[in-house]
C-alpha cells in the first residue's frame, strides 16, 4: 500500500501500533492493503475459512454469532481504530463469528505473510504489535465474561424465574 | 438501596433471504417474559380446594403439590391465573383476560405469582405446542422431520414493522377517519343491502352463473382466493386504523404464517383494551366490514355483468368475502375472531372458549363432579353451536366447490 502521512498519523492511533517506532510503522504500512465495503455488506461468514486480521479505517463493522437459523447475536460494533479477524490469522481456525459492516467502511488488512515478513525483518516491532494484542485479548476477555452474564441475566428476566428464593 | 437494573437487552442480527440483506432488531428480557406460556405441573400433580373465610366471606383457594407435599393459599384473582397456565395462554393475554374479568390490573400480581408457583415446583416453562410435542417426540422419522423443519421454517417469516404508528396515523388523517362517521355507516348498510339484492338475484341462477367458469373452474377459485388473501391485508388495516381512531397506538403490524402454516396478515391492537367498551367492538367489528363491502361489491359488479367468466368469478369473490364476513363476526368457531372477542366483551367472561374446551374435555372423559348451572349451559352451548357451525361452514365449501366444478 503507498503510505501516505495521513495512513501514518491513522495507525498511530491505533493501539495495537501505538508503541510502534516511526520507522517499524512505516514497515508494517508497507504490509497493510486496504479494502473498501458498502453499508450492509458482509465480509465474511461464521466458519469461512481465512487468514487475515482487519483494522477499521472507517466506518463500523458489526460481529455476529449464530444462534439459530437467520438469528445471530450482534456480539460488538467495531469502529475506526479498532481490530477483528486475529484469532483466524493467528491459528488459521475458521472464522469464529460473522462480520458484516453496519454502515460504509474502509478496513486495512493484514494477511499471515505480511505477519510473518514483519516478524523477519522487525522483530522488535512484532513483539511490542503482539504484547498490544495480547493486552487487547484480555480486555476482551474480560468483555466477553460480562457478555455471558447480561445473557444470563436476559434469561433470567425473561422466563420469570425467581433463582434467589428457591 | 441497591438501584434496580435496566431490564436486559440483546442485540440480534436477522438476515434476509437476500445474501446481503439483514435488520437489527433489540429484544428486551420484557418481551420474552410478557410472551412466555407459563404451564403448571399435569393434573395428577396438583389438588385445589376452596376454603371460605367466614369472617370476610372472602373464597381462597388451597393448592397442595401431591408431589413434594408443598401447599400454597390462593386468592381467588391467583386461582383465576393459576387456571389459566395451561402451556398456551401467554403473560400478556393472561393479562388482558385478567383486565377484562377484573376491571383492574396490578403487574406485580403475575410476577409473584409464578414466583410463588416455581418455590412450590407447580410450573414448567415448557413450550407450548401440542403439534410440536408430537413433531418432536417423532424426530426419528424423516417425514415427521422434514414437516417439523418446514413448519418451523415457516413460523420464522415474519414480515412485521413495530414502527407502524406514524404511518397508521398518516393513513387516518389522509381520509381514514372518513370510516368512522355516520356518512360511512350508512354508505355501508346501503351497499349491504343493495349486495343482498343482488346476492338474491344471483342464487337464483347460481347454476348458470357458476357455469360461467366453463373448464377452468378450480384455477378460477384458487385465483378468487388469492384476491381474497389481499383483502385479509385490508382488514387488518381497518382495525388498526380505528384504534388510532381511538387515539390508542397501533404496536405492530405485519404478515407470518400462524401456527407454521396459515398464511396471514396480523395487526397489534392491545393497547384498545385501556379504552371504552364501544371502542373495542367498533375496532373489532369494522375490520370486519371490509368483507361485507368488498362483498357487496362484487356481487353488484356481478349482477351487471353478462352471462360468461367474470360475472362467475364476481360472484365466487362475492361469496367468499361474505363468507369472511361471517367467520369473521360469527362467535362460535372455536376461533378467536372478531366477533367472538366482542361476544365475550359483552359477556363479561374473557376465557370462553378456554373454559368451555375444559368443561367439555371433563365432560366426554366422564368426569366426576361436573357441575350443572347457568354458566355451564353457556360452555355447552359454545362448544355445540361451534361444533355445528365448523361442520356447516365445511359442508357449504364443498357443496361450491362441487357445484362450481360440475
Amino acid at each position: 500500500m503507498a503510505t501516505s502521512s495521513e495512513t501514518l498519523a491513522f495507525l498511530r492511533e491505533v493501539r495495537l501500533f501505538a508503541a510502534l517506532a516511526d520507522p517499524d510503522l512505516l514497515a508494517v504500512a508497507e504490509l497493510l492493503r486496504e479494502r473498501t465495503l458498502r453499508r450492509r455488506q458482509i465480509l465474511f461468514r461464521e466458519r469461512d475459512r481465512g487468514d487475515e486480521m482487519f483494522i477499521v479505517r472507517r466506518g463500523t463493522m458489526l460481529v455476529s454469532k449464530e444462534i439459530t437459523g437467520k438469528v445471530e447475536q450482534v456480539l460488538v460494533r467495531v469502529e475506526a481504530g479498532d481490530f477483528f479477524g486475529e484469532m483466524s490469522l493467528l491459528d488459521g481456525s475458521p472464522r469464529s463469528a460473522s462480520v458484516q459492516a453496519d454502515t460504509d467502511a474502509t478496513l486495512l488488512v493484514l494477511g499471515r505473510e505480511s505477519l510473518q515478513v514483519l516478524t523477519d525483518h522487525a522483530p522488535h516491532a512484532a513483539a511490542v504489535f503482539f504484547y498490544s494484542m495480547v493486552q487487547v485479548f484480555i480486555e476482551r476477555l474480560r468483555r466477553s465474561t460480562l457478555q455471558v452474564a447480561e445473557a444470563t441475566r436476559w434469561g433470567l428476566e425473561a422466563t420469570g424465574l425467581d433463582v434467589e428464593t428457591r | 438501596m441497591t438501584e434496580r437494573p435496566a431490564p436486559a437487552r440483546l442485540e440480534l442480527l436477522v438476515r434476509r433471504g437476500d445474501e446481503e440483506g439483514f435488520e437489527l432488531r433489540e429484544v428486551g428480557s420484557a418481551v420474552g417474559f410478557i410472551n412466555s406460556r407459563p404451564q403448571r405441573v399435569p393434573p395428577e400433580s396438583f389438588e385445589l380446594a376452596e376454603v371460605r373465610s367466614r369472617v370476610a366471606g372472602e373464597r381462597r383457594c388451597i393448592l397442595k403439590n401431591t408431589a413434594t407435599d408443598r401447599f400454597l393459599l390462593l386468592t381467588a384473582h391467583e386461582k383465576f391465573l393459576w387456571e389459566r397456565m395451561d402451556g398456551h395462554t401467554s403473560l400478556q393475554e393472561l393479562a388482558t383476560a385478567y383486565v377484562l374479568h377484573y376491571g383492574e390490573f396490578d403487574f406485580e400480581v403475575i410476577p409473584n405469582l409464578i414466583h410463588k408457583l416455581q418455590r412450590a415446583e407447580l410450573l414448567t416453562l415448557r413450550p407450548a405446542s401440542r403439534l410440536r410435542r408430537v413433531l418432536a417426540r417423532n424426530r426419528g422419522r424423516r417425514i415427521v422431520k422434514a414437516v417439523e423443519t418446514t413448519l418451523f421454517g415457516l413460523e420464522r417469516i415474519v414480515i412485521a414493522s413495530r414502527d407502524v404508528q406514524p404511518f397508521f396515523q398518516r393513513l387516518h388523517r389522509w381520509g381514514g377517519f372518513l370510516l368512522f362517521t355516520r356518512v360511512a355507516a350508512v354508505a355501508c348498510a346501503a351497499l349491504a343491502v343493495a349486495g343482498a339484492l343482488a346476492a338474491v338475484g344471483l342464487w337464483h341462477e347460481l347454476d348458470a352463473v357458476l357455469a360461467g367458469f366453463g373448464g377452468s373452474a378450480v384455477r378460477a377459485i384458487l385465483t378468487v382466493k388469492l384476491l381474497f388473501f389481499a383483502s385479509v391485508a385490508a382488514h387488518q388495516l381497518v382495525h388498526g386504523l380505528a384504534c388510532v381512531h381511538y387515539r390508542r397506538r397501533v404496536r405492530e403490524f405485519g404478515f407470518t404464517f400462524l401456527h407454521g402454516f396459515v398464511p396471514t396478515f396480523f395487526v397489534d391492537v392491545t393497547d384498545i383494551f385501556m379504552t371504552t367498551r364501544r371502542a373495542r367492538v367498533v375496532t373489532a367489528v369494522s375490520g370486519a366490514l371490509v368483507h361485507l363491502v368488498l362483498g357487496a361489491l362484487w356481487f353488484l359488479a356481478a349482477a351487471r355483468a353478462p352471462a360468461g367468466f367474470f360475472q362467475a368469478f364476481a360472484t365466487a369473490s362475492g361469496i367468499i368475502q361474505w363468507q369472511a364476513l361471517v367467520v369473521s363476526l360469527y362467535p362460535f368457531c372455536f376461533i378467536e375472531m372478531d366477533g367472538y372477542h366482542v361476544l365475550v366483551d359483552t359477556l363479561g367472561v374473557p376465557t370462553l372458549k378456554h373454559d368451555a374446551m375444559t368443561y367439555a374435555g371433563k365432560l366426554l372423559r366422564g368426569g366426576a363432579g361436573v357441575r350443572v348451572d347457568r354458566e355451564a349451559a353457556l360452555w355447552i352451548g359454545y362448544v355445540l353451536l361451534s361444533a355445528v357451525s365448523i361442520a356447516a361452514f365445511v359442508a357449504f365449501n364443498v357443496w361450491v366447490i362441487v357445484k362450481a366444478t360440475s
